[in-house]
């Protein structure tokens, strides 16, 4: 990006690349067709006799004046074909954000896989990481019969997480929102206030930076709780528990939601302090087996990836919520033994719960959800059981929680 | 991308030091008699020009330049060098003289039969060593942060938005 005082001028290079025929200069060309004359340059080949592209396709854009400076885009493709990959290596440089053009259709995806991959390659020439450049993928060729459906382009191709268009090229649609996008993703960087401000895209550059100097939430006992791990935590239980999670989302959290996570995350590193004392281990099988149980609710592998990555969930991280479960189970099963003997549940014990939870057996007599309310207060009297742990837990600890860091 | 990393590419040009280059290209055409001077740094961003050039889209010159001095150091490397300080391309009528100017630019020389390739030479030879002294203060000036507009970016989506209608 070039940044003139002298001209009031902004110019941005932005890079269309993807596999041969993917539909590069298709883009360009729409876009030269439908700009006005007085925005637009000449568009510039230089091609091969088959009208392949040879080096690169060059299209300038001039937006004319915006909010005082005159904005430019410059507009280039890279030759898709393998053989020309020095020559894409060249066109990358300076890139401000890269518009990966991939081919929908089934057949092509091995080719998608290796321009990517080659994409790749040519930025890290550069020092740059693909996720870290502003990205845009362009599912192109959406009206081709064997075109793969968005889902399966994502999870095959998209593991970055950039932000992606549906696009039909060859009629045009899907160009310009392809660009904007781009545009938006390159411009918005140039907005940010603070100097410190991490693009919008690299949630995960929080964490990476507040490890430079460890800010720390909470000390329970002798482990401190770090704020990108509290971070973390406070997302994955967002994500775990939420309906539907829009992906590109984090969610913030208020103050008092903030509190109450950090509330449940100290319970919990209370007992698996707790259970380290009482030397109580879930082993690999237990977790395996628990794994397995959650993977069995979803009818297919697809299913399931479908799901982690729609809530950005890692099977690690289902692994460490079994784990999490199998110890919390144990240690109750130890610390609360069977609740039919701790407390006598007498029939009046149970009518008063039945009335004062009416709502719970949708108005139903108690004679007919006998059985039900018998659960419920089990469930109930566990949980009050498992609070009163917890509080004694806490009695025994020392817990300090640093609210001006949260 | 590290906020510094960003703030290196961003190639800031300030009014201060482009008043000095534009001084320093007229001098230099004045002296090597060529017709026209394209400065553009090595990502295909025209700087600035100087001298009369004629149904020239300078954007599309500047990319071009750009891109072949950056596959003429693909020849160089294979050469074992870092990189060829000139290039020169001769036709009928007119010629162009390209210069590596400093790290990160470079200049395009448009010249004809009131002069030679070798005034043009010299000539830019010394401009080299000029520009690249504004070019090492310039660099080394601490980066400011951007004075755009906070609503910048929205307002070049709607921008964006005008030019595709129909």
């Amino acid at each position: 990006m070039q940044i003139n005082y002298a001209k009031k001028e902004i110019s941005c290079k932005l890079v269309y690349y993807g596999p041969g025929m993917s539909g590069k200069t298709t883009n360009l060309e729409v876009i030269h067709q439908k700009v006005p004359d007085e925005n637009k340059g000449e568009m510039t080949s230089i091609a091969t006799e088959g009208d392949r592209t040879l080096f690169f396709d060059f299209l300038p854009l001039d937006l004319g004046r915006v909010r005082g400076m005159t904005t430019k885009f410059q507009l280039y493709t890279v030759p898709g074909q393998i053989y020309y990959a020095s020559t894409r290596k060249l066109v990358l440089q300076g890139a401000d954000a890269v518009i990966f053009v991939a081919d929908s259709q089934a057949e092509k995806m091995p080719e998608n896989i290796e321009s990517l991959k080659d994409l790749q390659d040519n930025l890290a020439e550069y020092g740059i990481k693909i996720d870290e450049i502003p990205l845009v993928l362009q599912w192109n060729k959406r009206d081709l019969p064997s075109a793969l459906p968005v889902e399966e382009l994502d999870a095959k191709i998209n593991w970055m997480k950039a932000s992606t268009v549906e696009a039909i090229a060859a009629t045009g649609e899907g160009v310009l929102p392809t660009l904007k996008t781009a545009a938006s993703l390159v411009l918005d960087r140039l907005n940010a206030k603070t100097p410190g401000a991490p693009p919008p895209a690299a949630a995960a550059a929080a964490p990476a930076e507040e490890k430079k100097q460890e800010v720390y939430v909470s000390r329970v006992n002798h482990d401190q709780i770090s704020r990108s791990y509290f971070n973390q935590y406070c997302q994955l239980q967002y994500r775990i528990n939420a309906k539907s999670v829009p992906v590109e989302d984090f969610k913030k959290f208020t103050l008092e939601e903030k509190k109450k996570l950090l509330e449940s995350l100290i319970n919990y590193v209370l007992i698996l302090q707790d259970a380290k004392k009482r030397n109580i281990k879930a082993s690999k099988e237990e977790v395996d087996k628990q794994v397995a149980a959650f993977v069995k609710r979803f009818n297919s592998q697809e299913k399931l990836d479908e799901f982690l990555q729609s809530r950005k969930i890692s099977l690690d991280n289902l692994r460490n919520e079994g784990t999490k479960n199998i110890i919390i189970g144990k240690l109750i099963a130890q610390v609360i033994p069977d609740l039919g003997e701790r407390t006598k549940i007498t029939e009046h014990d149970l009518r008063a719960f039945h009335e004062s939870n009416a709502a719970l057996f949708g108005g139903k007599s108690f004679d007919q959800t006998k059985n039900e309310a018998l659960a419920a207060y089990k469930n109930h009297m566990k949980r009050a059981l498992l609070e009163e742990f917890y509080g004694k837990l806490r009695e025994q600890a020392r817990i300090e929680i640093f609210q001006d860091k949260l | 991308m590290k906020d510094d990393q960003l703030r290196k590419k961003r190639l800031v040009y300030y009014k201060e030091d482009l008043d000095q280059i534009d001084k320093l290209l007229e001098e230099f055409l004045k002296l090597s008699n060529a017709k026209c001077i394209f400065l553009i740094d090595k990502e295909g961003h025209l700087v600035t020009s100087k001298g009369a050039a004629r149904n020239l889209n300078p954007e599309t010159l500047s990319a071009l330049v750009a891109g072949s001095f950056a596959a003429t150091k693909e020849m160089a490397k294979m050469l074992g060098e870092t990189e060829f300080s000139v290039m020169f391309h001769q036709g009928a009528r007119d010629h162009i003289h390209i210069s590596l100017v400093s790290e990160r630019a470079i200049s395009a020389t448009i010249f004809d039969e009131k002069t030679t390739v070798g005034m043009v030479n010299l000539y830019s030879k010394e401009l080299s060593s000029k520009l690249e002294k504004i070019f090492d203060i310039a660099m080394r000036r601490v980066a400011q942060d951007v004075p755009v507009e906070q609503d910048y970016s929205d307002s070049v989506k709607d921008r964006l938005d005008d030019l595709f209608k129909e």
